[in-house]
């Protein structure tokens, strides 16, 4: 281990590590732009120059690529070094007057002046030369794109005789990497620079291929996109598992199917929102201030693609003004869904409150049918956001919306004063129906549980086993079953909880008594009935002699999962197989009683 | 149409050579004795009895009906003789687990029909070369082109008549019927250890021979035998009251094959139209 | 229900006798709720409840005639409504084919019929029975069968 002091402060490091690795132990902030973690340093821009006081030749160094050496002593602001700094800036603010970037690391060094004529305008040039790009694409992505091409003022970081390249691999690393964001890999790459959409935030921006999903997803650690990562893609990259500090990442995993035996298995598939594209007169799709509540949601979210501010997709600024369309595709009778959607009316109301927060002096107008607030103090809350002028409540459905100027006209009807209005607005949030997950249907199949027209699955009885499902051993909870809120999936989810432990808690299983039995002698092992089984009852049993060897094989029926609806007794043909309760003698019995 | 010589000796050094060779256990296939007019089954188990084999145009009977018997299956590996419609009746066998493929050799022998003159199932036969056997003794013969009117003519005069005529026709033809059971002894897919009919507690058919019993006996015959029948017409051939069993039968394979796309028997991983369903499937006549 | 002795059948008009086989979940529930609506229908029909359409064996509808239905009826769930979600699938094939191996032998298929009413179809179930009890009315008594009954024709 060696040790080092810097800025007085002791500090112990590997042998191998740089200045800038011991200060960041040391808590000492550097300042850097050339650097990032998981490409090899170059100290090409000089920013994070140190000064050794001593333990080696004394100087400014580049904290990034220096060396650590035993007893060395470090200052990070010494006059000498923030001289150096300053000048570097400058330099740099002459060349990129247009960098976000020089020019915010500028003014927090003090820089005022500038000494040296700004080059603006084509002359400008965000990029600094710093290198990052061209060592992650040779050395980490392992595709050797780019290079820097030409000496003196003509170098430039670009392609072999500045052509289209035939080796890029449109992975963006390069514009990630960019500590000014000067490079644009669309310019020499033939083919389309696929982002790929952040699912989470409904694709309004993108994600790499290592991501956790969400914030709060659980576990909360990243995964690998096989399909989109570099790693897999050409075998190049591999930058993730270069700089993990856990070494947690590991390229060999695979995917596994994990089998597993249980007794009861609960179905909470959730919901989607429905894309309200279908309805072209609202524009969804073609005007980019249209966006569904969702969008919404995660827009004015803090971990969200734009960080919590809410700004206009066309041209990034804060909408002055926003209107909410309700019911967009719900209570529908034809042309969209016919059930209401429930959580929509409560968490638009959320959603003017939201955007008030955000715009302090923008204007909120809702569009609704009725308002919907049935829960505790649901009705209070929507009355208060109506009151305190969070939003203007218009009853009416919308008509259309429509361009004019930059701003959005939406024509609907207000029915209370019985006029059509037009409200201009910067942003209009489709509020659109909760449908079920999709895939749905084929997992129901699976799990042989009914579902409705919708994709909504079927409880057993409406009222008194709302989550049960009609195969034994299958709940439901949340918005799988019907639109509802938190509160409400919270206590189902709990309730199925509970039924799902009630099955598995007891010794013994007790059920109705109105199930097959197989007559075992005269059962042929033909296994039609095997067939037309809706519950995956019936398997095969070998009946055997003492020593071992199997005499015959004959169905079994699984006194858990039969429902008894006797398809199976119908179908076979050596009357092997009774339903208790619903005996053949028991029915000819019924059948002798017409005459009588 | 005459005695195949060739193919006998062929079948007689194939059975030679498995029963020496390949552990079987036994071979059923037909013999002759003589001249007379029908073959017998034949089980040869050692390999200087292959000479009681032979095959020829006179070989009636469906051996697979040997297949669901516990005393043969006991006894080890079958090697058994098929005609392209006795392999149908294979078929339905291995997909109704009776057997199981590893358990049986199956000799093919191409077939250009039995007896003369020809019966209609023959003349309607479309596997003359049985597929899929483990050895075929004797050459291909001509395969023709069979149209679904050919396949289903005993059905058809029947539909041709009004219902009052066929109930005419048929309450006469199953007065006859003298519950000897000859057609579901001889028919390989009738293999129930405890037939429907032996059933008496409850009761579900009658047993005496009275005309009422005897409808719901054939009726239950053939309808156990929907989408499971292969049309090797043994049923009406042992029928000793000449009862036309195959237009019977007939008419609910063509009703499989209009309504399902379904024949019986063409291979063991078939699924069955009554164990089967589409949400598609048609409600025509449905209040 | 008073027994009839075999004199006054005689002599009294012939009443209709219909056998219904119904799916608990739907059509028996669907005559539950006609006679919770009081919806009234005639009384030629004699119901036996089964778990679902499902499990009737086409055999009940020969059973039937020959304890003297004039008509044989099988109710279940409409199709994709089935309670054990197939059983209706598997009635709907094997009743229809059925129903042709019938009229293949000269068994009137209008002796037999096969609906959908569920559990909602209180009105659907009333005015079915009326519309096939004046069927069978008009189509008398099962003879066929009653005929092989009484042993007429030296059959």
């Amino acid at each position: 281990m060696l040790k080092l002091t810097i800025d007085g402060q002791q500090v112990e490091v590997e042998q191998g590590k740089t200045i800038l690795d011991a200060a960041k132990l040391a808590g000492k902030e550097i300042p850097t732009l050339c650097h990032h973690p998981a490409v090899p340093p170059a100290g090409a821009c000089r920013i994070c120059v140190v000064e050794i006081v001593a333990g080696d030749r004394p100087g400014l160094v580049p904290a990034c690529a220096y060396p650590a050496k035993d007893e060395m002593e470090i200052q990070t602001r010494s006059e000498r070094v923030l001289e150096s700094r300053r000048m570097t800036l400058q330099l740099l603010l002459a060349r990129s007057p247009g960098s976000d970037v020089i020019r915010q690391m500028a003014k927090e060094h003090g820089i005022k002046e500038l000494p040296f004529p700004e080059q603006t305008g084509e002359n400008g040039d965000d990029c600094i030369m710093c290198g990052l790009c061209v060592r992650l694409c040779q050395q980490i992505i392992g595709a050797s794109a780019i290079c820097f091409d030409g000496r003196g003022p003509d170098r430039k970081v670009s392609t072999p005789y500045k052509s289209q390249s035939d080796v890029c691999l449109g992975c963006g690393a390069c514009a990630f990497v960019c500590p000014t964001g000067a490079i644009d890999p669309a310019d020499y790459c033939p083919n389309p620079i696929e982002k790929i959409p952040n699912e989470f935030n409904c694709g309004l921006d993108s994600r790499t291929p290592i991501h956790i999903p969400f914030p709060q997803a659980v576990p909360n650690k990243p995964f690998i996109d096989r399909e989109n990562c570099i790693r897999f893609r050409t075998g190049g990259c591999g930058a993730c598992e270069t700089i993990c500090p856990a070494g947690a990442i590991d390229y060999d995993m695979t995917d596994e199917f994990v089998e597993e035996e249980v007794g009861a298995i609960i179905v909470a598939t959730g919901y989607e929102i429905m894309d309200p594209s279908i309805y072209e007169e609202y524009g969804y799709g073609r005007y980019p201030d249209v966006v569904t509540s969702l969008e919404f949601e995660r827009m004015v979210s803090a971990s969200g693609p734009t960080n919590g501010e809410l700004t206009r997709p066309s041209n990034g600024k804060p909408p002055m003004s926003i209107a909410f369309l309700q019911c967009i595709g719900s209570r529908r009778e034809t042309g969209g869904k016919p059930y209401c959607s429930k959580i929509c009316c409560m968490y638009t109301a959320k959603h003017t409150i939201l955007y008030k927060h955000k715009v302090h002096d923008g204007q909120a107008f809702v569009f609704f049918m009725d308002i919907r607030a049935g829960g505790k103090n649901y009705d209070q809350f929507v009355r208060r956001v109506v009151k305190e002028k969070q939003a203007t409540y218009l009853r009416g459905r919308v008509s259309k919306v429509f361009p004019r100027g930059d701003k959005l006209v939406v024509r609907g009807a207000d029915t209370l004063s019985g006029t059509q209005v037009e409200i201009a607005a910067e942003m209009v949030v489709l509020v659109a129906a909760m449908v079920p997950s999709s895939g749905v249907r084929e997992l129901s199949q699976k799990l042989r549980v009914g579902y409705d027209e919708h994709g909504f699955l079927l409880e057993a009885h409406p009222k008194l086993r709302p989550v049960d499902t009609n195969t034994a051993g299958v709940f439901l909870a949340g918005a799988c079953h019907s639109p509802k809120d938190i509160p409400e999936s919270v206590a189902q989810a709990g309730a199925a909880a509970s039924k799902a432990l009630g099955l598995v808690c007891h010794t013994r299983l007790s059920r109705e008594p109105t199930i097959g039995v197989v007559d075992e002698s005269s059962c042929n092992g033909c296994f039609e009935c095997e067939g037309v089984c809706a519950y995956g009852a019936i398997g095969p049993r070998e009946i055997k002699d003492k020593k071992g060897n199997v005499l015959a094989t004959v169905a079994f029926i699984n006194e858990g999962l039969c429902q008894g609806c006797g398809a199976c007794a119908a179908t076979c043909r050596s009357k092997s197989i009774e339903v208790q309760g619903y005996r053949d003698d028991q029915l000819f019995a019924a059948i002798n009683a017409i005459h009588r | 149409m005459s005695t195949n010589s060739t193919v006998t000796e062929s079948l007689q050094r194939a059975a030679s050579e498995l029963l020496s060779d390949v552990n079987i256990a036994v071979i059923i296939g037909y013999g002759r004795n003589g001249e007379s007019p029908f073959s017998h089954p034949e089980f040869v188990r050692k390999p200087e009895d292959v000479e009681r084999l032979v095959f020829d145009d006179r070989c009636f009977g469906n051996l697979a009906v040997y297949l669901s018997k516990d005393a043969i299956r006991r006894m080890g590996k079958i090697g058994i003789v098929v005609k392209g419609c006795d392999l149908r009746a294979v078929n339905v066998l291995l997909r109704e687990h009776v057997v199981k493929r590893e358990d049986i050799v199956l000799i093919g022998v191409p077939c250009t029909g039995q007896g003369d003159p020809l019966p209609h199932k023959c003349s309607v036969c479309e596997q003359r070369n049985p597929q899929g056997c483990d050895i075929v003794v004797g050459d291909p013969v001509e395969q023709p082109q069979i149209n679904a009117e050919q396949k289903y003519s005993d059905a058809a005069d029947i539909d041709a008549k009004s219902i009052e005529e066929r109930w005419e026709f048929w309450s006469g033809q199953l007065s006859k019927c003298i519950r000897c059971y000859a057609c579901r002894n001889v028919c390989p897919l009738c293999y129930c250890k405890r037939c429907i009919i032996d059933k008496t507690i409850p009761q579900w058919i009658e047993t005496s021979a009275h005309l009422r019993g005897n409808v719901a006996w054939n009726v239950a015959r053939a309808f156990h035998l929907t989408g499971r029948c292969v049309g090797c017409g043994e049923c009406e051939r042992a029928c000793p009251m000449d009862i036309p069993l195959s237009a019977i039968n007939q008419k609910m394979a063509q009703l499989m094959e209009e309504w399902f796309d379904f024949q019986s028997g063409l291979s063991s991983d078939e699924k069955a139209p009554f164990t089967t369903f589409s949400m598609d499937d048609s409600d025509t006549g449905i209040l | 229900m008073t027994q009839q002795t075999s004199d006054s059948s005689e002599q009294s008009e012939w009443q209709p006798r219909i056998v219904a086989f119904l799916c608990n979940w739907c059509s028996y529930a669907g005559a539950d709720l006609a006679g919770m609506s009081r919806f009234a229908y005639p009384a030629a029909i004699k119901i036996v409840r089964v778990p679902c359409s499902g499990r009737v064996d086409p055999m009940f509808v020969i059973k039937s005639f020959e304890q003297g239905a004039d008509l044989v009826l099988v109710s279940g769930c409409h199709p994709g409504d089935c309670h054990y979600t197939s059983g209706n699938y598997h009635a709907r094939r094997k009743l229809l084919a059925f129903r042709e191996l019938l009229t293949f032998l000269g068994i009137d298929p209008r002796r037999f019929k096969i609906s959908w009413v569920s559990a909602a179809e209180g009105a659907k179930w009333s005015s079915l029975v009326k519309e096939l009890t004046a069927e069978v009315k008009e189509l008398g008594p099962f003879e066929t069968y009653s005929k092989i009954l009484t042993g007429e024709n030296g059959r």
